[in-house]
């Protein structure tokens, strides 16, 4: 079965950018959902989870670090896969985010092939 | 050191892995007396600070900014295309410039947060930041559209 998606970031037009690429990747997915931020992600997976979590760091509101601690500190959420997607490129930032909970870190730019080795691991 | 940055190829550099790896668009370096802006520009700029202190700007035409935004969203430049979704793409492209900058500087310079990014259209827009900074600027042609870059900066 497909996997569940939901797109968090402040750009409308990112969110529009990283669809379009998950699907050059050729990976398919189910249902998709988007947030504008973190608070708004948690809110909507708090209705309806979702398998895997796509998030920006840099967002106005809440961001993506603490999207992650916050759903890490509910367990009911163990099973959701976070992959964060972002500008911010250095070794000791990405380790800190996958300490906290993150599962995967794609860095922007990104390539349809970045896409799809990142997150292939996480569809089936 | 910031003195042992050469700032014109970081912005080059940077740019160029942004519009090669997400837009598919090659950039080709032009001279300021070849540039000409248009009147109506669309101007997006992000801030950051910390060890170094700045601002980048990008600038360029309205519909040139049209033809950048359509390439990023797998979109033909006739399709009808918002400014909103404009001017979000445009903000987007300056946040993957700076953070490719970013990281390009960052054993020479150490550590910067970045701004969200902003976005404005209008007639003859510039940016400034204020009289103590430095500038690096750099025009380039984009598949035929000009598009102008400012990276504002002074150490802290």
């Amino acid at each position: 079965m497909a996997k569940s998606i939901m797109l968090v970031d402040d750009s409308a037009t990112m969110r529009k950018i990283i669809m379009r690429t998950i699907r050059a990747a050729g990976l398919s997915l189910g249902d998709i959902q988007e947030a504008g931020d973190g608070g708004e992600a948690l809110e909507k997976i708090g209705q309806t989870p979702v398998d895997i979590v796509l998030c920006d760091v840099n967002m106005p509101g809440m961001g993506g670090t603490e999207f992650v601690e916050k759903l890490r500190s509910d367990s009911s959420y163990d099973s959701t896969k976070v992959i964060m997607v972002s500008t911010e490129s250095a070794d000791d930032f990405i380790s800190s985010v996958l300490a906290l909970g993150a599962n995967g870190y794609i860095k922007k730019p990104f390539t349809p092939e970045s896409i799809q080795q990142t997150l292939e691991p996480f569809m089936s | 050191m910031v003195a042992d940055v050469c700032f014109h190829d970081t912005l080059i550099d940077s740019a160029s892995e942004v519009f090669e790896t997400m837009m598919f668009m090659a950039l080709e370096k032009i001279s300021p007396e070849e540039a000409e802006m248009a009147e109506d520009t669309l101007l997006s700029s992000i801030t950051f600070t910390g060890a170094l202190e700045g601002c980048l700007a990008i600038c360029c035409a309205s519909q040139d900014a049209k033809l950048i935004a359509a390439n990023m969203l797998g979109m033909e430049p006739e399709d009808d295309i918002s400014m909103e979704d404009i001017c979000d793409a445009m903000g987007e492209v300056s946040n993957m410039v700076l953070g490719s900058i970013k990281k390009r500087i960052a054993d020479a310079v150490g550590e910067i947060s970045v701004s969200i990014p902003c976005t404005v259209s209008g007639k003859m827009l510039d940016t400034s930041l204020g009289e103590k900074s430095n500038m690096t600027e750099e025009f380039v042609n984009l598949d035929g559209s000009l598009v102008k870059f400012q990276l504002f900066y002074k150490d802290n």
